[in-house]
């Protein structure tokens, strides 16, 4: 075929993304409800999000424990019973507890809406926390620990995140195995009188959504009120580690795991944007500078990246590979090539125009649907923002400038700062 | 209902273009009949190898990812043991790119000696990563062999040796390219925010011109009949030991599919599966399990896997899987259950097609299985099951000659 047949379509700006608007309501007992109207399917999307999440644990795993717990039995059914309702109704349900929040997911179609939220009252507000169940719940759990802390990768982002928060705060604190047979019921029952009330709760809901939605979910929730209990809450200083390299040695493993990172600053931050773009250039994407040198020239691993995660308290950087042993050392040291290139030199016009471009696509892809909007929608609602936070990011990606990108790596990538752990055989 | 429609090009190219006008995005999808059952015994990982480098370059473009980023798509692939897929989702005004760039890598590659080597060492890497470096990671390199005695299906994707990726060199992969990759041996599909005759256009324009290739002969050695039990057990440091249980089943077009997927389901399909309600809620034999079809094909398999709790007797273990497996032909409340796992599977099904990369590669694999109404009919192929035909088919395929089991033993003091 003739070369000269095959040339390069013209690339064109990717369209500016737009967001289509939450229309919002308050319950009769004011719990605030989010709704996003969005696509083709009949076919819903339902979260319930509670600020009870890892931060607010006095003792360990309690936080996802109560979470996990909240499915497996009620005042009107048993665990059984619940999980063959959702089952046959065909519900998806992901319980979630993460670092600040926890709640649950539900997937559904639409027709089944009524029945869905009568089973997210029992499993939200009216949960037993059996002891039989609780007792399997605890030793599966403990058996998944074990497989884990067999992985290099897990043992390195546990230790990651001692050394960034502290062994004694719930984002840092690594459990152990006593830790899965310390919980009883009524453990549970507090955390969850205390933390899955109306008072701290919101309500998000996607998709193509039925008409009743407003009014069945008033009929559901809106009656139900907070109680108060008074449990201690958890400690709340974060401490970062005086030692900034940590090895663990795993005797019998072929790669070694490596986290380098640190804490820095979350969403709420007007340099946040900024910062996420630098990111993107680190080892945000597939084209980043850690993935093209790492994997595509050297072949040390098969993948490298690195991310920005916001948290209610903080946020925290972290670039992650796993590698063969031989090349753990080189590849450490390239990483630190890496951020000084990025605080001495200014990116090129052409990488830009490929972050720029391909950050844009991203953010097509984030609200292209309704679980997508309903999940970035999530994501700046828990840190108090709204769309405009996603416009302003917009906004960023086209007209940032390399010098800026190079200030913000010396600023918040401080190589004394970062902390290195490293998991394998000596 | 996902409305399609389906064009051939003259050089044997197959396209289906599913309209959606709710997103501004088109996925793509590139679906290669080729994977490592057609590879050469003394030469396996080579179809997954393959993949890698397709993105290191092609005749006319020196790099596959930039320009695509360039454009803000992305991509990603995948091998298995029937076909090797590429996709990539990208805004609708910027299509055109896609094209240029999947038709330039199935007109040539760039056949780099650099990018081979540093593949290599990625795969290998890859290799480590999934399959050595896991607990557990490398009972499928063990169940395979035991399984399939002569078919291609007895090594994994990734190789059976790494030695064997190790030896790949350009030659192979040369040849490997001009026998498998051709227009005449792939299929097209495009969802999203294109219509069909914009869709016509760019394909005709950008794969047009591809000459057909001759595409080496499907020639496998069927599996023979396994009749008698097999067992393998291996002793590893692992927290607790794993119970592996697999029997053969028909290829995916067989009438039969669907019941064995009900089945699974029955089993496992979420917390009210009877395998999690018998064996880890009332038993506490099991702290996980799991059953699933392999869905290749050729003739696969169903495999039943579980992490026993302390203290249990495998055997015990293995004869309980097998009572409540044999319980399913039992009348007793099998009909909500059906209705049950039937419902899940329709809902499912809608929520996969809300996805227009799922759309795209299920159009695809559906085209090249023969009947890409499936995309449609699934659910109600599935909904047929009747009883009758579940215990039709534990008759048929849950018997001992015809299973393999792996006891993958801890080692280790047990807490």
């Amino acid at each position: 075929m003739n070369k000269l047949q095959r040339i390069q379509p013209l690339a064109l700006p990717v369209e500016k993304v737009l967001i289509p608007d939450t229309k919002s309501f308050i319950l009769s007992n004011e719990v605030p409800v989010y709704m996003i109207e969005a696509g083709t399917e009949d076919i819903m999307r339902l979260e319930f999000i509670f600020r009870a999440g890892l931060v607010k644990e006095n003792l360990p795993l309690i936080s996802s424990t109560c979470n996990m717990m909240l499915s497996e039995g009620s005042q009107n059914y048993t665990s059984e019973e619940l999980n063959r309702l959702l089952d046959y109704y065909g519900v998806f349900l992901n319980l979630t507890a993460e670092k600040d929040c926890a709640g649950v997911v539900l997937f559904f179609l639409s027709k089944h809406i009524e029945k869905v939220l009568e089973l997210s009252r029992e499993i939200l507000f009216r949960p037993v926390f059996p002891q039989p169940e609780l007792n399997a719940l605890m030793n599966k759990r403990l058996r998944w620990y074990l497989v884990n802390r067999e992985k290099v990768q897990n043992l390195a982002i546990d230790q990651f995140f001692e050394s960034l928060f502290g062994k004694n705060h719930p984002y840092g604190h690594q459990v152990s195995e006593q830790d899965f047979e310390n919980i009883i019921p009524s453990q549970l029952s507090d955390f969850h009188t205390k933390y899955y009330t109306p008072g701290n709760m919101a309500v998000l809901v996607s998709g193509k959504i039925h008409n009743k939605t407003e009014e069945l979910l008033n009929s559901y929730f809106g009656n139900i009120s907070s109680k108060e209990i008074k449990i201690e809450g958890a400690v709340n200083f974060l401490t970062d580690n005086a030692v900034r390299k940590v090895h663990i040695n795993k005797p019998a493993t072929v790669q070694t795991a490596v986290r380098i990172g640190s804490t820095t600053i979350n969403k709420r931050h007007p340099d946040y944007p900024g910062l996420k773009i630098l990111d993107s250039v680190l080892g945000g994407y597939f084209g980043s500078r850690l993935m093209k040198n790492i994997r595509e020239e050297k072949g040390f691993t098969y993948g490298i990246s690195s991310s920005l995660t916001s948290l209610d308290l903080t946020g925290y950087k972290v670039i992650s590979t796993e590698v063969s042993q031989k090349n753990c050392k080189r590849t450490i040291d390239e990483i630190y090539n890496e951020i000084k290139l990025l605080q001495n030199v200014p990116v090129k016009k052409e990488e830009m125009s490929v972050v720029r471009n391909y950050m844009s696509g991203e953010m097509v892809r984030m609200f292209d649907g309704p679980f997508a909007l309903a999940e970035s929608f999530r994501s700046t609602w828990e840190f108090g923002l709204d769309n405009s936070y996603y416009y302003r990011l917009a906004e960023k990606i086209i007209t940032i400038d390399p010098d800026e990108i190079k200030e913000l790596a010396g600023t918040y990538y401080n190589i004394d700062e970062l902390y290195e752990v490293t998991v394998g055989s000596e | 209902m996902v409305n399609y429609r389906r064009f051939l090009l003259e050089n044997g190219l197959r396209v289906l273009v599913h309209e959606d006008k709710s997103t501004p995005l088109i996925a793509m999808n590139l679906l290669y009949d080729v994977g490592s059952r057609d590879e050469d015994p003394a030469m396996t990982g080579l179809a997954h190898l393959f993949e890698h480098l397709m993105f290191g370059g092609s005749i006319n473009i020196t790099d596959y990812d930039t320009p695509l980023q360039l454009v803000g798509g992305e991509n990603n692939a995948f091998t298995n043991n029937d076909i090797t897929n590429y996709y990539l989702t990208i805004p609708s005004e910027n299509i055109e790119t896609g094209f240029w760039l999947e038709s330039d890598r199935m007109l040539e590659l760039d056949f780099s000696p650099k990018n081979l080597d540093t593949q290599k060492n990625v795969v290998i890497e890859e290799f480590n990563q999934r399959y050595i470096n896991q607990p557990y990671g490398d009972a499928i390199l063990k169940l395979r062999p035991m399984v399939y005695t002569i078919h291609p299906y007895r090594w994994p994707t990734i190789g059976m040796d790494m030695d064997h990726i190790k030896n790949i060199d350009l030659e192979h992969v040369k040849s490997f390219f001009f026998s498998h990759y051709a227009p005449n041996n792939a299929i097209l599909s495009l969802t999203g925010n294109i219509g069909y005759d914009l869709a016509l256009e760019l394909t005709q324009k950008w794969f047009g011109p591809i000459e057909k290739r001759a595409i080496q002969p499907r020639n496998l050695p069927a599996e023979p009949l396994q009749t008698e039990e097999r067992n393998l057990t291996i002793e590893k440091d692992v927290p607790s030991t794993a119970l592996y249980i697999v029997w053969h089943i028909g290829p995916r077009n067989s009438s039969d599919f669907y019941t064995l997927d009900l089945i699974t389901d029955l089993l496992a399909g979420g917390e009210s599966g009877r395998l999690y309600t018998k064996l880890v809620r009332e038993k506490k034999l099991f702290s996980e399990i799991n059953a699933y079809l392999t869905a290749d094909i050729d003739p696969g398999l169903i495999i039943v896997q579980g992490k026993l709790m302390k203290g249990v007797d495998i055997q015990y273990a293995e004869e309980s899987v097998n009572e409540v497996i044999k319980g399913l032909q039992s009348k007793n409340g099998i009909n909500d259950e059906m209705e049950k796992v039937k419902n899940k599977f329709e809902s499912s099904t809608v929520f996969s097609n809300t996805s227009i990369l799922n759309k795209a590669a299920n159009l695809s694999f559906f085209e090249l299985l023969g009947t890409p109404g499936l995309i449609n009919c699934d659910v109600e192929n599935y909904r047929k099951v009747s009883h009758g035909m579940v215990i039709e088919a534990i008759r048929r395929y849950i018997i001992p000659s015809n299973c393999s089991t792996l006891k993958y033993i801890s080692t280790r003091n047990e807490i």
